[in-house]
């Protein structure tokens, strides 16, 4: 589902055929029960086999055959890839088909990460909070979705398995534009690493859609920590700005070892600015949402820098 | 699952209870499955592209919209629709509170809010109206403004919780 | 029973009964156009125009057929033998007519116009069917843009009109140019209402079944009119009436988008008749969007000129409005521009007047009716200006309407464009919203806020229109049917059941609870005792449909009449059986009493004797007599309701969103059936209004590509949008009317564009901003307020002044 452009192409295109579907076309179907026959489906298909977690990204695509694949490979019955647990150092591993709700509901989630406990809130409704997967948001790579920043601004990293084992990459590593990832045809994301965020970190999330659970017109997510009255680590993301949700540095720079005035957030922000590249879209054009990132984030280090005072005291 | 000549596969799941076994296509929605297989037909489809709620039912206890679900994909699960609720000449408890305080007009999206009212009412406190004006975002309804839907869940919000 | 205790029986009318329909509906055993299953029913997918304009050169179908499962593939001259096209004729002078063919036959005019049917053993394999069906085309000129359409000579959207402007017309009262010349202040703008969509959430469907036994049709369709499509599909298709029946079950919201004959009924009928088959089609999502009537695209040029008290001396208003591809069937396309310019001057009096609107076609699909037609437009256009006009007079914007309202004392009021208003509560409206807003306090609270860099508005918009229309006044003049009477016809069977036959066509109303209400209180039985027959062509010998507020005032009249009716037949029958004068018989709860004695009859047992049991009555006396009603109401002309909304919202000037926090209606619909419904269909409209006012737009690019075509695109309200609506009802009295029930199922969405417009506006002030198009999305928020300044038009259009002069 690409952030920014209508969701739906226009009905005229270059083939024959207008758009105008709502059934999908045939395809077969598979249910791996493990990775290695899940990832061996994939190879003997060569490209042509999509692999099927929540769907809920991937079904309407199918619907509106946008996508005519020759099988799908379900990964729902693949065990062992549903938990969220505890990596013993304050952080989580997060099991590729943990479902959103999974995420909004843990309780482990809330105490580590409050900030994507927060994200999560924000995407789409409670149907599709229990159907779609970490796994699955990170692997379509929306540019207007929420886990894909998330990861990024925790500093994750996914394992990935293939045919030929396993491999990891980091999060700001994996996404490579619009609804495009580092992962090979037959390669399954497996895992989400996050490693625990630094002690009295504070965060703020800011997200701006034109309805509740819709696509964000931008959004935006700060970390940081408070030494004395400086800002000691600072990270900052921000997503439906770029052809993919990206992490900011520069921004990041003017706000490490800075006095958290006006000042400073105001050239956060102007590097924010600086630094995405916005479409214009239905919604808003690429000026409105280079200012709307700004807002966001001057509004985000702004809660988390309060925040982050609450955690020093 | 088996599969046939005809790219058809045998799927079998437990549907408001009853147990059943058809030949569908992997492609067919459960939404489509549930409807023409089953002739469940209150399970309304609105958008097929999973943004109108009309279609949601319950899999395994959650609430999931049947057009973003393939049949195939239920072999096993416990799914659950409107038809699954009260009758005609008995409502239940949900059911009797949005006729009460006419959370209904024209009646199409009323199977899928239900069912994310069921959803709902399980999983979150639903403490203010604004929880669950956002726990039924999903759902679009384009008769009622949504008001009176919010009072029938809010009178079930307080049975849930004893203070009624 | 005692006469007290008769007297103590409750009255149904005015009661907030709860739904007759609601157990079908609550259990998924509400029957859809889509539910319903026949034995050999096979699926229609349409091959839709993927171009604007282009003319048909040659469709390719052979791979096609040849797909399993595939039953037949159709095109124009396959069906054209057994449907013509139709036509929305109109004796109004400026009018073109245009033919809208079953399928595309020698070009397209839209994107989605359907060219070819597929009719296949389900729908996957019918859209299967569709990928192998080439068509080519030659493109044509594309007109999206009305000026230009206007204007162009050279590429026309139906030849035989010889013009684009297919309906203009003028009209107004008193000297204008005097009352500006004169005028203390004028104050004008330019109001762009957007392209709309009605999005019911049950898309369009129908299923055509033909008997070839009986040679006769019958089509379910998700229509507002089953009467209206039943005439249309008889003279179409040279049957006699009688063959073709067309039920509209239960229906999933129309908002006036399926009260209009489509080109996919008419094919359908076609197909269900030429295949042997029963045919259904369900439009998916992308096809309603595609291709059911829009609403609204409307740019209205007014100017007021007011004098130094504030008020108003005269109004000029222009209306250019896009109706796109073809002249909609039967309410042509002067319905929507054409209300814009009838209702203008609103509930105001308004002493000169000028209005002209003009229709244009383009190559989009056809605008129709959509709940309030044309006011939402003149209401959002007149209110903006108005507070204009209380800013240029130094008055507040409920002083200025206050100011202007036709007072109680007036009435009945003519207006200029000849519309008589009845006793309606204006005032009274305006007054009570104004008591529950407290507008003063609210102007503290404001000045605080934005102290606090929080922007507040309050805006008020308030409203007057027709309803339940009669003979005299049609929705558009001379146009093929008459909607001005409904028949209705009451009998009790030889059960003894009370069972009446109705006209309306229900889709989510609650008319079946409603109806109810009035003839159990006018025969004397319990609600649950009334059995309706509706949504049918078939059990009265002319029926339209529900649209156009008019159900409550046209049905409930006709359901009072023939209850009246039928009630004196039943004591005529009892008075014999039981030896006595009807003027001494009591009826309640299905039961005649004589007054004063325990002797009584149940219906039960009147039926008995009249129907079956031979000898109870003379045959004389039964050849004099029966137990069946059917009277036809005709209200002549209409009855006005009326309507002050507020609205308080807090704009994020830095992201463009909007909250309503507040929502304030205070509405006169006269008597209330049913006060629970009456509060639905007014939350319901408001939220509608709330969406036309913020957050829904149908975009077309210069392709005449529709880039709204999904849920995810176009943007209709969650629960999370919707504020709660606070409503008041005042009842005004008329004192010759038949049942005292007036029309309110669109008033919600008149009144909410108009005061979130002017609440926007409020909160905006600081900035200069002016509200003058809608939907005023968080984008057009942003510009202006980083413009500082007034106009959001689209760059290549006229904009012109809203500054104000003295």
């Amino acid at each position: 589902m690409p952030g920014h452009k209508p969701w739906l192409p226009a009905l005229a295109t270059d083939d024959k055929s207008s758009r105008l579907y709502m059934k999908p076309p045939a395809f077969g179907y598979e249910a791996p029960t493990s990775i290695e026959q899940a990832t061996a489906l994939l190879s003997m298909h060569d490209g042509d086999a999509r692999i099927i977690a929540g769907g809920q990204s991937l079904v309407p695509m199918l619907n509106f055959r946008l996508l005519v694949p020759s099988v799908l490979v379900d990964i729902n019955r693949i065990a062992g890839l549903d938990e969220i647990r505890d990596d013993g150092k304050g952080g989580l591993t997060i099991g590729a088909l943990v479902r959103h709700f999974q995420l909004e509901a843990s309780e482990l989630v809330a105490a580590r990460f409050p900030i994507l406990t927060e994200a999560v809130r924000h995407i789409a409704h409670l149907a599709i909070r229990n159907r779609g997967t970490i796994g699955g948001s990170l692997s379509h790579a929306d540019p207007a979705a929420e886990l894909p920043m998330m990861v990024q601004l925790l500093n994750g990293a996914l394992t990935i398995a293939g045919p030929d084992g396993t491999r990891t990459v980091a999060a700001r590593d994996f996404f490579d534009g619009a609804l495009t990832t580092v992962l090979d045809d037959a390669e399954i994301v497996t895992e989400i690493a996050l490693p625990a965020l630094p002690a009295g970190a504070g965060w703020g999330f800011k997200e701006v859609a034109r309805r509740a659970g819709d696509f964000a017109m931008a959004a935006a997510a700060v970390t940081l920590t408070q030494k004395d009255t400086l800002i000691e680590e600072a990270r900052v993301a921000v997503m439906g700005v770029h052809d993919q949700a990206i992490r900011v540095p520069g921004a990041e720079a003017m706000l490490q070892g800075a006095v958290a005035d006006n000042g400073t957030i105001t050239a956060a922000i102007a590097a924010v600015r600086e630094a995405v590249d916005p479409d214009d879209d239905l919604h808003a054009t690429a000026e409105f949402r280079r200012h709307l990132i700004g807002v966001l984030v001057g509004r985000a280090i702004h809660d988390a820098w309060h925040r982050a005072a609450v955690a020093h005291t | 699952m088996t599969g046939t000549a005809s790219g058809k596969v045998v799927v079998s799941m437990t549907v408001n209870g009853d147990r059943v076994e058809e030949l569908v296509e992997p492609r067919w929605l459960l939404a489509d499955f549930l409807r023409e297989n089953l002739g469940l037909t209150g399970t309304h489809v609105g958008c097929e592209h999973g943004v109108c709620g009309a279609c949601t039912i319950l899999m395994n206890g959650n609430s999931v919209r049947a057009c973003l679900t393939f049949a195939v994909q239920a072999q096993g699960a416990d799914i659950e629709t409107v038809e699954s609720l009260g009758t005609v000449n008995d409502l239940d408890d949900l059911q009797e509170s949005f006729r009460k305080h006419h959370a209904l007009q024209c009646g199409f999206c009323t199977p899928g809010m239900l069912m994310t009212a069921i959803d709902a009412l399980r999983k979150r406190p639903l403490a203010t109206d604004q929880e669950i004006r956002d726990a039924l975002s999903g759902n679009i309804c384009r008769c009622t403004g949504y008001q009176n839907i919010v009072k029938a869940v809010r009178t079930m919000v307080q049975k849930r919780d004893g203070d009624d | 029973m005692t006469e007290s205790a008769i007297d103590m029986r409750p009255t149904m009318i005015g009661a907030p009964v709860q739904r007759k329909e609601d157990p079908r509906l609550l259990t998924g055993h509400g029957q859809y156009t889509a539910d319903v299953q026949l034995p050999r029913m096979a699926h229609v997918a349409f091959v839709r125009s993927d171009r604007a304009h282009a003319r048909i050169l040659e469709i390719d179908t052979t791979e096609a057929k040849a797909l399993r499962g595939v039953h037949g593939i159709y095109g124009a001259e396959d069906i054209a033998s057994l449907v013509r096209p139709l036509c929305a004729s109109s004796r109004t002078e400026g009018y073109h007519a245009t033919l809208i063919p079953p399928l595309a036959d020698s070009k397209v005019r839209y994107v989605g116009e359907p060219v070819v049917a597929v009719v296949a053993t389900d729908r996957y394999v019918a859209e299967d069917a569709r990928d192998m069906i080439h068509v080519d085309y030659e493109d044509l000129p594309v007109l999206t843009d009305p000026a230009a359409a206007l204007v162009e000579t050279d590429t026309l959207i139906h030849d035989e009109a010889g013009t684009n402007l297919i309906v203009e017309r003028g009209f107004g009262r008193g000297d204008t140019d005097e009352a500006f010349h004169t005028a203390a202040h004028v104050v004008a703008g330019r109001y762009r209402m957007g392209r709309h969509a009605p999005m019911a959430l049950e898309t369009r469907a129908c299923v055509g079944h033909w008997e070839h036994g009986k040679q006769s049709l019958t089509m379910w369709s998700a229509t507002q009119a089953p009467g209206i499509l039943r005439d249309a599909l008889a003279e179409l298709m040279d049957l006699p009436g009688k063959r073709i029946r067309c039920i509209a079950p239960d229906v999933g919201g129309g908002f006036g988008a399926k009260v209009s004959i489509y080109q996919e009924e008419l094919a359908v009928a076609a197909l269900a008749r030429i295949t042997g088959r029963p045919v259904k089609w369900v439009s998916d999502r992308l096809e309603d969007l595609t291709t059911t009537s829009q609403s609204f695209d409307d740019i209205v040029d007014l100017e007021m000129a007011i004098d130094a008290d504030g008020v108003i001396l005269g109004l000029r208003a222009q209306v250019l409005g896009d109706v796109g591809a073809y002249s909609i069937y039967p309410w042509t396309a002067s319905l929507e521009p054409v209300q814009v310019i009838s209702f203008m001057p609103g509930p105001y009096k308004v002493a000169a007047y000028r209005g002209r609107a003009q229709a244009v076609a383009t190559n989009k699909p056809p605008m129709g009716p959509y709940r309030g037609v044309g006011r939402p437009v003149s209401t959002f256009a007149m209110e903006r200006l108005i507070d204009k006009a209380a800013v240029a007079a130094g008055l507040t914007p409920e002083g200025i309407r206050r100011r202007n309202m036709v007072r109680p004392d007036e009435f009945p009021y003519k207006t200029p464009v000849g519309i008589q208003w009845d006793r309606a509560g204006f005032i009274e409206c305006l007054d009570s919203v104004v008591e529950a807003v407290d507008p003063d306090s609210f102007r503290h609270q404001q000045v605080e806020a934005r102290a606090e860099g929080r922007y507040l508005g309050l805006g008020f918009a308030s409203y007057s229109e027709l309803t339940g229309l009669g003979s005299r006044i049609a929705a558009a003049p001379g146009m093929p049917i008459n909607t001005g009477t409904e028949t209705a016809r009451l009998r009790i069977d030889s059960t003894g059941a009370v069972v009446a036959a109705m006209a309306f066509a229900n889709h989510g109303q609650g008319l079946e609870t409603s109806m109810a209400q009035v003839i159990a209180d006018e025969l004397g039985v319990a609600m649950e005792a009334v059995m309706i027959d509706s949504g049918d062509s078939d059990p009265l010998a002319h029926t339209t449909g529900t649209y156009a507020s008019r159900s409550a005032v046209l049905a409930g009249g006709a359901a009072t009449l023939a209850a009246r009716g039928l009630r004196e037949k039943i004591l005529k029958v009892a008075a014999e059986l039981m030896e006595a004068s009807p003027t001494d018989l009591e009826i309640f709860d299905s039961t005649v009493r004589l007054v004063g004695t325990d002797k009584q009859l149940t219906f039960r047992e009147i039926a008995h004797a009249f129907y079956t049991q031979m000898g109870r009555l003379h045959p004389k006396q039964r050849a004099a007599m029966d137990l069946e009603e059917t009277r036809m109401f005709d209200p002549v002309f209409g009855t006005a309701s009326c309507a002050t909304h507020a609205a308080l919202v807090e704009v994020d000037p830095a992201t463009g969103m909007v909250e309503v926090k507040r929502y304030w209606v205070a509405e006169d619909c006269g008597r209330l059936i049913n006060p629970m419904i009456v509060d639905g269909q007014v939350h319901g409209g408001v939220i509608q209004g709330i969406g036309v006012a913020l957050h829904e737009e149908l975009i077309y690019d210069e392709d005449g590509q529709n880039l709204t075509a999904s849920l995810a695109d176009y943007l209709v309200p969650s629960a999370a949008e919707a504020p709660d609506v606070d409503v008041t009802h005042i009842e005004t009295q008329l004192p010759d009317n038949l049942t005292g029930f007036r029309g309110m199922g669109e008033g919600g969405t008149i009144g909410a564009p108009g005061a979130i417009a002017n609440a926007v506006a409020d909160a905006l002030r600081p900035f200069g901003a002016d509200v003058n198009t809608l939907p005023i999305t968080p984008q057009r928020i942003h510009d202006l307020v980083q413009a500082g300044s007034a106009q959001t038009l689209r760059p290549g259009r006229n904009n012109s002044s809203d500054d104000t002069t003295s």
